[in-house]
């Protein structure tokens, strides 16, 4: 069908038309919302107490966040690229399972564990949970780990083994080889995959409203602003929040374009 | 030194079994065996990158079987060299003495040393992905050997250079070894690389090794047809080359007076290698361009399928391979006197 060169124009209009129409939909979202507010409402609002309260627990829950996941994500992602164990996929699907339910499904899983004697006894006498602060945490936690597991082990994946075993006939102890070759070998995923980690917590909202509940300037992170906004016909303010999240998922997907992909080619 | 008793490991496809060795302090020796045939395997069972199923490691008197890659004292040079990218080449070299915690001058001094005998100095501050594949060769070199480990574990550290280059690196080996004096384990497919490198060799089929001996005893005497076919070499001769008017002329090793003209030019310690079947046999000397012509006696016949195998005996033993037709016509028999002749051309010297 459509052989020589018409056939490959064709294809190759065919395939770029649809590429031009899927941006112009997300960019013309965009416009629609920067068209509804006006520059002199946006800056007023950006500097009211409660937008400012919103973008500092929005950082600062999503940096804990990250900072969690990547810490229990290097050594997870480690075991589960380079460990070959029985059961390995049902682990690997088990992992899936968070990235693709749905996050409000996460959250009142969250709220029920905390309703058992177990999750009633952590509430109680450890960390409380429960339409708090350290909710959106975990809740953002929950949803978000998993997904730092993915990305850690496919960087890991791509990463050598031999030059660890290298490292070790050099004289390395299995923990100097991980600091001093396969981190350093990982160093650029791992980064992209943090902050990538980072702006999807910065995002949440479905397990977080479901566990922290949504409470104007107690655990009112940027999206739940938004949620608060539209419960109250405040328009504008859902929208210059919207243009908030924005920017935010700007800049971390410029700061993953730097790091993303650059691996050592040898 | 490196006493390997009843190894046997599995590594995906590639296994061995039951293999045997016995190296002494300070020998170069080749595993030589055609792909597949499993030395690579043993060679990161000996580097403690592969568990052994069965046997039994010692290094130095030490049983290392179940010892890690870090307590062997064991460096290894993988094919592929896998230089730490991320790292100059300074940096690949000083990472073993930096783990081992030498003091920075004498980091300063080894890596100078070492960097004087493979020739690398000028490439100190490049980094790894900027170097030829000779270089490379050489850095992973400088990385292994500057900690002074007992043993060097080489895995095919010529295969995959251009034949210019496997030259020079090939005399960087036997200089290194020759000045350092590190037992080396070379891992390799390719019987020249073998002959020219090895103390001893040993020859690997199928998981297993079926010889151990030095290049001489492996090439002129396979004890079985896979080695023999593998090395494929009759006539084999070590010798002393001095080139003149364009002709290597070899005094050949243990004999008096036997001088052997090739066309190849080589100087200094050579080997040669003339094919049986370009050597002539004759009842008459012959009046012909070849400027090997040797007198002697017929020592043994052989069959040796369509063709007739006649071992002369010209105070260097040759054999030559003559048609079944061109034997009979020429009437002869043990104790004949002949003359062999063979071109310059045709000899091999390596």
């Amino acid at each position: 069908m459509l052989k020589g060169v018409p056939g490959e124009r064709i294809f190759k209009a065919a395939t770029l038309t649809t590429l031009v129409f899927i941006v112009l939909f997300f960019v013309s979202i965009l416009i629609s919302v920067m068209l509804y507010t006006s520059p002199g409402a946006v800056l007023s609002l950006l500097f009211s107490p409660e937008i400012i309260f919103a973008i500092k627990l929005s950082l600062l829950t999503a940096t804990i966040t990250a900072v969690i996941s990547i810490a229990i994500g290097i050594p997870a992602a480690y075991a589960i690229s380079r460990t070959e164990f029985k059961g390995k996929s049902v682990v690997d699907t088990i992992l899936d399972l968070p990235i693709v339910i749905s996050p409000i499904a996460l959250g009142t899983a969250l709220l029920v564990f905390f309703n058992t004697p177990i999750g009633s006894a952590i509430e109680e006498h450890g960390i409380k949970f429960v339409f708090v602060v350290a909710g959106i945490i975990l809740a953002q936690f929950t949803v978000v780990s998993a997904l730092c597991i993915r990305l850690m082990k496919s960087t890991f994946d791509s990463t050598d083994p031999r030059y660890e075993d290298v490292a070790r006939t050099l004289g390395c102890s299995k923990f100097q080889a991980f600091f001093k070759v396969t981190l350093p070998l990982s160093r650029n995923g791992l980064i992209a995959a943090g902050i990538l980690t980072w702006a999807r917590a910065v995002g949440e909202f479905g397990a977080t409203v479901t566990l922290a509940g949504a409470t104007a300037m107690k655990t009112e992170t940027l999206p739940i602003a938004i949620f608060l906004s539209l419960a109250t016909a405040d328009v504008e303010k859902a929208m210059t929040v919207i243009l908030i999240l924005v920017v935010i998922a700007m800049i971390a997907l410029i700061a993953v374009r730097k790091f993303a992909g650059r691996g050592w080619s040898m | 030194m490196i006493v390997i008793k009843n190894l046997s490991a599995r590594m995906g496809n590639f296994s061995i079994e039951d293999v045997s060795l016995d190296i002494r302090k300070g020998e170069y020796f080749v595993v030589l065996g055609p792909t597949g045939s499993g030395k690579t395997v043993l060679l990161e069972c000996i580097a403690g990158l592969n568990h052994a199923s069965g046997g039994e490691i010692w290094i130095s008197g030490r049983n290392v079987t179940k010892r890690t890659p870090e307590e062997r004292e064991a460096s290894y040079v993988p094919q592929d060299y896998v230089l730490f990218p991320f790292l100059s080449v300074r940096g690949n070299v000083e990472f073993g003495m930096k783990v081992k915690n030498y003091p920075r001058d004498e980091i300063n001094l080894k890596l100078n040393e070492v960097a004087d005998l493979l020739g690398i100095k000028n490439l100190i501050n490049r980094s790894p992905q900027t170097l030829s594949g000779g270089e490379k060769q050489r850095v992973a070199l400088a990385r292994a050997l500057v900690i002074e480990s007992e043993l060097l574990l080489l895995d095919e550290p010529l295969s995959a250079l251009d034949p210019k280059t496997r030259e020079g690196v090939e005399a960087e080996l036997k200089n290194v070894h020759l000045k350092t004096g590190t037992t080396t384990i070379h891992v390799t497919h390719n019987f020249e690389e073998a002959i020219t490198l090895a103390d001893r060799i040993g020859v690997m089929h199928e998981g297993k090794i079926i010889q151990t001996g030095t290049p001489e005893e492996i090439f002129r005497k396979p004890e079985s047809e896979f080695v023999a076919k593998f090395v494929g070499a009759e006539n084999l001769f070590k010798g002393t080359s001095t080139i003149s008017e364009g002709i290597s002329v070899i005094d050949i090793s243990g004999v008096n007076n036997i001088k052997i003209y090739s066309s190849t030019q080589k100087e200094g310690n050579v080997r040669v290698t003339i094919p049986p079947e370009d050597i002539l046999l004759s009842r008459e000397k012959l009046m012909s361009s070849a400027r090997n012509n040797f007198h002697g006696k017929i020592i043994e016949i052989s069959i040796k399928g369509p063709l007739i195998k006649v071992l002369v005996d010209a105070s260097i033993k040759l054999t030559v391979l003559v048609t079944k037709r061109s034997f009979e016509e020429s009437n002869l028999n043990i104790n004949s006197d002949v003359y062999v002749s063979f071109k310059a051309s045709e000899v091999h010297v390596f």
